[in-house]
This record gives structure tokens, sequence and C-alpha cells, in this order.
């Protein structure tokens, strides 16, 4: 099913088309824009407050408190807090942890996942605290981030409490407890939105090769894009985040500004950074490089837009979990016996009508473009099947564009070329082998 | 009459924010009107650690700033005593303009100025790009 790797590369690099192309601009939902933005600390604003990296634990409590401010939905801090080191002002950030509790604000710490035993995952004086601690890990396929693992390592009062939910899933779960999440097996196949959020738009300039200034808005469209996007990529990538950014200086001004509140009030929001030198970037294939904090946004934006249903690399049908390719074979077989249905009821009627009339009465050439357009109509007709194949695949068991468009397209069209024209050329072959002639009207026509 | 009262509400509303400025009117320049949150951290300095913390009704009002840091965090006298104030806890009157935050993706700098009061992205480059 994956010779040298075929079909996995053929499968991302179509899922990789279709959110840049169909997905990410026509059908992914901007719901997410309501619901959740990132807070980033950058080299700008390192620049701009005169305020060297690492912060000192009390400028990121003074940041959360002007967060908390803005009345957001719940915080999740995704920079880790875990080495020891001398910092007067640590007792700030654990009395923002109080705060946040106080208001009723969910407030999450992300922790080391690679710890010896023993050692604690964050630091203590923050453990033990009443801070909700999860698993910030993340699944990068193929050096670009497509995948989200559904669990995570259990921390603090989650030990011992059966396998735990990864970031998102948790977040997730823990503000929408209205929206039913089915027990998930596999991997989310993250869909990646390309409509940036208005505000981005605001601030975020892009400098193009020729020197002028854009906006985040796409600068190829139409026919041009979608060449692009077959042979260019790089070309149709949108450079502004699809999630609303909220720049950290906005939050030490103080100044009150309507964009900043609309994009933290009763959001969900990522505190995180985006700073060089700091190893925390993935490749993403609507984006290019950008701060996993994006990478977790995205993963909840996902879980929000699709009601807690997210795409996946696998379909639970009955309690019971296929993978990816046992569901694209499963999708398959009743689409091959459907053509091989139509093609032998097609070869009865050319046979019955041969024996009732003897000869062809049309003429060769007729006859030829009328078998070519057959073909045509034949091959179409494969390909919506195949597309309804799919997309019932992916409207009701949630199964990826991913993990099917490109198996069930390629082996539907080999099934038609082959029902089409294999029989009859190994039939020619051995007719012209064993030395037997050409049908009369036919080499006529030729 | 109730559209009377309606709108005497909102005019009272609309002119809170003018009361507590004028308020302040007599203390020229920067000046903390008043607190903003339920309670405001004092710091040693513009870099240092919370030394104490007031309850929103114990913070003075019409409090002068007598110095602000490239972090944003301003210097008042509380009980005779100078503290720094972070400026998201207080409402304050600040003289002259804050700084435009834009960020330069392609060229990952930024391309900032002096602005005006402003919302997010104005008093940022202007789009040169033909049809942007």
């Amino acid at each position: 099913m994956n010779p040298f790797g075929f079909s996995d590369l053929t499968q991302r690099y179509t899922q990789d088309i279709a959110e840049l192309l169909i997905t990410g601009p026509y059908f992914y939902p901007t719901t997410g824009h309501d619901h959740v933005s990132v807070a980033l600390i950058e080299d700008d604003t390192l620049n701009t407050l005169q305020m060297p990296w690492p912060w000192k634990y009390g400028d990121h409590a003074r940041a959360l408190d002007a967060l908390l401010d803005l009345h957001p939905k719940a915080v999740v801090v995704d920079i880790l807090f875990v080495d020891p080191r001398e910092d007067d002002t640590l007792p700030q950030l654990v009395e923002e942890i109080a705060r946040y509790k106080r208001a009723g604000v969910p407030l999450y710490f992300t922790d080391a996942t690679d710890t010896k035993p023993g050692e604690y995952p964050l630091r203590k004086e923050f453990f033990d605290t009443s801070v909700r601690q999860i698993d910030p890990s993340i699944d990068v396929n193929a050096g670009i981030a497509r995948q989200y693992p559904v669990t995570g390592k259990c921390f603090g009062r989650d030990v011992g409490h059966g396998p735990c939910k990864s970031l998102a899933l948790r977040v997730f779960e823990d503000n929408y407890p209205n929206v039913q999440v089915p027990p998930l097996e596999g991997l989310i196949e993250l869909v990646w939105g390309t409509r940036t959020d208005p505000t981005n738009n605001k601030w975020m300039r892009v400098q193009n090769d020729d020197g002028t200034v854009g906006n985040c808005e796409p600068r190829v469209t139409g026919f041009a894009r979608i060449f692009d996007a077959f042979f260019d990529t790089s070309a149709v990538r949108v450079r502004c985040p699809y999630t609303s950014v909220i720049p950290a200086e906005s939050l030490f001004s103080g100044a009150p500004d309507p964009d900043v509140e609309k994009i933290t009030k009763d959001h969900i929001v990522f505190y995180g950074a985006a700073l060089q030198g700091v190893e925390d970037r993935s490749f993403t294939p609507v984006n290019g490089l950008l701060p996993n904090v994006f990478i977790h946004a995205m993963a909840l934006d996902n879980l929000i837009s699709f009601k807690g249903h997210p795409q996946q690399n696998v379909v639970t049908i009955g309690g019971v979990t296929l993978s990816n390719n046992g569901a694209q074979l499963a999708a398959i077989l009743p689409v091959i016996l459907i053509l091989s249905w139509i093609h032998m009821q097609r070869l009865k009627v050319v046979r019955r009508r041969k024996a009732r009339t003897g000869e062809s009465e049309v003429s060769a050439t007729i006859e030829y473009f009328m078998d070519k357009f057959t073909d045509f109509v034949w091959h179409m007709l494969a390909l919506a099947l195949a597309l309804a194949a799919g997309l019932m695949l992916m409207l009701n068991l949630g199964l990826s564009v991913a993990n099917w468009v490109e198996v069930v397209f390629v082996a539907v069209e080999l099934a038609a070329m082959l029902l089409i024209s294999v029989p009859d050329a190994i039939w020619g072959y051995l007719h012209h082998v064993a030395g037997g002639e050409p049908d009369q009207p036919r080499e006529q026509g030729t | 009459m109730r559209t009377l009262l309606w709108g005497m509400a909102l005019a009272a509303c609309a002119a809170t924010p003018v009361f507590a400025a004028d308020s302040c009117a007599n203390v020229t320049g920067d000046v903390v009107l008043s607190a903003r949150t339920p309670q405001v951290d004092l710091y040693d300095s513009a870099n240092g650690k919370v030394v104490s913390t007031l309850d929103r009704d114990k913070f003075p009002d019409c409090t002068p700033v007598t110095a602000r840091a490239p972090n944003m965090m301003l210097k008042v006298s509380v009980n005779g005593t100078d503290y720094w104030v972070p400026p998201h806890m207080v409402n304050a009157r600040l003289a002259g303009k804050g700084t435009a935050i834009c960020r330069n993706l392609a060229m990952g700098e930024d391309t900032t100025k002096v602005g005006s009061t402003r919302g997010l992205g104005e008093d940022c480059p202007k789009t040169t790009a033909p049809g942007q």
C-alpha cells in the first residue's frame, strides 16, 4: 500500500494542496476567530520594552494579570517553567495563579515531558498550586505539523486516573462542557485555516519580494494560485497566522484598545513566545514556519469549528476503529463493484447489439469517437463515485481528506482503466499472437 | 419617559470618564486618575518586585506620574513613598503619543513610528502592493 513511501508522500502533498486551495480559503469556517487567540512575546516585544529574555516570573505575572483584566475565557501558558533559578519575583506568579482561581478563569501551565523519575515537570512552587497542568506535545509528520495527538502525559492530580488528554482536547473539554466529544483514537488531522483574523490584518504587513508592502491577503489569486499551488507552494502560502494575535506590548502598555479587548474577552488565550534562537517553531502546510503555540491554537480551533468531532486518520464504526487503509479499502470496494457491474452491463448491451445487427451500422470514425466519449464518461463516473465515497467518509466518519483522497482516486482510476483497457488489450494481443485477424469493420475504418 | 431615562443614564455613563479626568484637572502632566483593577500592585522599581498591594479603594486618585519606564511602568508616590505601578492596573492620563505596534513579517523586523492613541495597527505603514 505504501511502496517507497509514495502513498504517504502523495497523501500529505494532497493534504497541503487541499488546504491551500480548497478547505483553507473556502470551507474551513472562521468560527474559531471568536473563540481562540494567541498572546505573543516576540523579539520586537523584548526590544520595545527593553526586557531581555528570559523574563522574570514577575514579568509573566504582569502580562498574565493584564490578560486577566481583559476577561478571557481561559488562559493557556505555553512557556515551560521548569528550571530552578534565582528569582525573587517568583511569589508574584504564584499569587497570579491564585488571582486566576479567585476570578474563576481556568489557567493552564504546560509541563516538561522528558523529566527523569522523581523530578518535577514544573517548578515545585507552581506544581503545588491549583494551576492545571497539561502536556504540550505535538506531532510533526515529515517535518510538518499536520497531525495532533489525542492523548498526553498525566501530571499532578491527573496521575493515576487513566490516559490523559492532549493539550487542545483537555482545554476544549474543560471549557466547552456542553459539547460531547466522542472517544477519539488515532490522531487528529489538523485542518489549517487560511483566512487570517481581520485584526491581524490591521497590524501585520507583508514585505513582498519586489519591495512593496502588502497586507495579509493572498497575493496570488484565481488560476495563478492553482498553478502555484502545484508548482511553487511557497508563493501561495499565507504569511499571517489564522489565529488572532495579541502583541505582548499591548498588555504591558495598559492603553485601552478595542481590538485587543475584542480578541481577548471570552476567548481562550494561548500565551506563548516566538523568539529567535528558541526552538519552538514548526513548519505548517499553509503558513510555513510558525511558533508551536499556533499549533495548539489551531488544534483547539478545529475542535471548536467541528463541534468536538475533528478530522482524523482513523474511522470508528460501531465501536470498532479502522486504520485509514482499512477505511479506504472498505470505501473503494463498493465503488469498484459498482463500476464492474456497469461495465458488464455495457458489454452485454454491445454484444446484444452486435448479435442483432451483425456488423456495425455506424462508421468507424463515429464508433471511435463514441468509444472515447464513453471512456471519458466512464472515468468521470469513476471519479464522481470516488469523490462521493471520500466525502461520505469525511462527513459521516470524520476521516481527513489527506487519508482518502489519494488512495481512493488512484485506486478507482486504476480500476476504471483496467476494466476498460486492459482486458481489451490482453485479448487483442493474444488474438494477434494466435494469428487472428481483426474484425472487418474495424479494418475498414483504419 | 422611559426613553428620557435611558438617555440620561447613557449620558451619565458617557460622562464618567470625563468627570474622572476633570476631577484631576488641577494636576498637570501625566497622572494616574484612579485604580482600575480590584488590587493594585506596587513595585519597588520599574524592573523590580511587588512590595505591596493596595485594594482599589485604598489607592489614591489623581496621583502624578513622576517617571515612565521603557517597560511602561509608571512611577507614583503613594503615602509619601515612591512606587512603580503597571499601567493596566490604573486609569491614567498620559501625555505624548504611544508607539505603534506593527510587524513586518517578511523582513522579520518592526516598522515602528510614533502615533497617537490608537487601536491595533493604526499608524502602521500603508500597503503599497497593487490591489491591496
